[in-house]
């Protein structure tokens, strides 16, 4: 433990405001349109969330990115859990995986947009497929972990397989799933941009494209700041929502106590 | 040893057809081999033929690698014999089930329920309600010195607590035996002491039928009715000893008896027996 309470809470604002400084000296220094000073940017926030319209669209894309997530997550957590669990599963989906691991999913993009067009579809068949591979391979090796003889002890207390696989494996992985989720989640914001950047129709980060397009700077700058901003907020909130489920894996509770 | 009455209501096997009282646990003609990666399967039982009574503490006693820790796997429907066949009240074992209850070396509690919440699992389970299950738990909590502990999770107890906390368990939801493989081996000498004192006592208040996996000598004999010595590579029952000492057990007492003491010896005698032949066949 390093640093007292108020510390650790400080620290992220400081670098924060830490990165925002070198930002204007640098944009001083350099002096040319295409780099804003941070100043510049954050006055060109508040026109951005006021409009209405751009409101709309950053909200069209947390939806997209809503509906990737929890899809992604609905079918990635039993599937990783069953390729932890069976060797059989794991040995027939470890390759697949393997060859859709290393594409970029935005690169499936264009594609993706001649089979199912510009819209919702698309992005979102983007973003899960984005979040889709680091929920699988965490929740497999979550699944893989979970002892044996837990299972045993349940089998003998009458649970059935399947029983077992929800009441047992799966809260035995939620602390490895959670990482894959959390991974998840940043991913989701990054597909969700890049979807929007090559299906530019409507979102952050069409507005973040158009902008850039029409030279507006300040803009594209101002929207960097408002995904990068976010990015932490829903970190932040799922790492509360994380420590809450699986505090009992934390870190602080492994003291035992001194007592036979 | 005594003779077990039949209990009305507990049916024997019915093709069996004997008027014989059937035992608790019996196991017939059981072999295992386990696939290996070389040439051939590795023999971890070879014909082993053991009966053991209701209400019996029962032994294993072994050099590590005798296969002891997989009979009580067999006997727990973990592990499915490669030949012969393992019987609880005459019926062929098909898996787990509630009548035997593990317990096992590395506590396999479930980390993400306290205290009580591991001791209810079994209880809720079996469809005993929130309340009922809880009130047992709580007098079971109780009874293995755990009190005051209940909201705790397993990261946060010692070994001998989270041993504790999984005899508990166990016992929670009444298996008519006890499984208890090598459960105190991971615990430093002066908890592992308290434990099978406690166990005992435990133990007296209903003497369930125990088989318990050991490779302490000490243990076997303070603890047992019977220890059965087994020899390694294949592993085959070397011989069972009687252990005809008085209950209720002290150690205290027992540890300046001769005939403990003999005990002790002869057995340790046994094992290194075991380990000459292994070294000169």
């Amino acid at each position: 433990m390093s640093g007292s309470l108020p510390g650790r809470r400080l620290s992220p604002l400081l670098a924060c405001l830490g990165l925002l400084c070198v930002w204007q000296v640098a944009a001083l220094v350099l002096k040319t349109d295409s780099f804003p000073t941070a100043l510049d940017a954050i006055r060109a926030i508040p026109s951005i969330l006021g409009d209405r319209e751009a409101l709309l669209n950053i909200l069209d894309s947390l939806r997209r990115m809503t509906v990737g997530l929890v899809l992604a997550a609905l079918v990635s957590i039993p599937l990783g859990l069953m390729m932890g669990r069976s060797r059989a599963v794991a040995s027939f989906f470890n390759p697949l995986l393997m060859v859709v691991y290393p594409v970029p999913k935005a690169a499936l993009m264009p594609v993706i947009m001649l089979w199912l067009g510009v819209g919702d579809v698309s992005k979102t068949l983007v973003i899960f497929l984005g979040v889709s591979i680091p929920i699988v391979y965490h929740s497999f090796q979550g699944g893989k972990a979970v002892e044996e003889k837990m299972l045993w002890s349940g089998a003998a207390m009458g649970l059935s397989a399947p029983q077992r696989m929800v009441r047992i494996v799966l809260p035995a992985a939620l602390p490895e799933i959670l990482t894959g989720c959390r991974t998840g989640l940043v991913l989701a914001l990054i597909t969700m941009v890049t979807s929007e950047m090559i299906a530019r129709q409507n979102g952050a980060g069409n507005i973040l494209f158009n902008a850039l397009d029409m030279a507006q700077y300040d803009t594209v700058f101002a929207m960097i700041i408002i995904i990068g901003a976010l990015g932490i907020v829903f970190d932040a909130a799922f790492e509360t929502l994380r420590g809450s489920l699986v505090r009992w894996s934390e870190p602080q509770f492994d003291m035992p106590l001194s007592f036979s | 040893m005594s003779v077990v009455p039949l209990r009305p209501g507990v049916q024997a096997e019915p093709s069996s057809g004997h008027a014989q009282p059937v035992a608790m646990i019996e196991i017939d003609r059981v072999s295992q081999m386990f696939e290996t990666s070389g040439r051939r399967g590795h023999l971890a039982l070879s014909d082993i033929s053991l009966s053991i009574e209701d209400g019996a503490f029962v032994s294993i006693l072994g050099p590590s690698g005798c296969g002891k820790s997989t009979l009580l796997y067999i006997v727990g429907g973990f592990v499915m014999p490669t030949a012969g066949v393992a019987r609880v009240k005459g019926r062929a074992i098909a898996g787990p089930g509630p009548d035997r209850g593990p317990v096992f070396q590395e506590f396999a509690l479930f980390p993400w329920k306290n205290v009580l919440g591991n001791v209810m699992y079994g209880l809720r389970q079996q469809g005993v309600t929130r309340g009922e299950a809880e009130a047992q738990s709580r007098r079971l909590i109780e009874m293995v010195g755990l009190k005051g502990y209940e909201t705790f999770y397993p990261k946060e107890l010692s070994g001998g607590m989270k041993q504790r906390v999984a005899i508990a368990r166990t016992l929670a939801y009444r298996p008519e035996v006890l499984l208890m493989d090598e459960p105190f081996g991971a615990l430093d000498a002066h908890t592992r002491t308290r434990l099978q004192n406690d166990l005992l006592n435990i133990w007296e208040r209903d003497r369930k039928t125990v088989l318990f996996v050991t490779h302490s000598v000490d243990e076997a004999v303070f603890l047992s009715d019977k220890v059965v010595v087994m020899t390694r590579s294949p592993g085959r029952i070397k011989e069972v000893v009687e252990i005809d000492l008085p209950r209720p057990r002290r150690r205290a007492d027992l540890l300046l008896d001769p005939h403990y003491q003999k005990y002790v010896v002869d057995i340790e005698k046994l094992i290194d027996d075991v380990l000459d032949d292994e070294l000169h066949p």
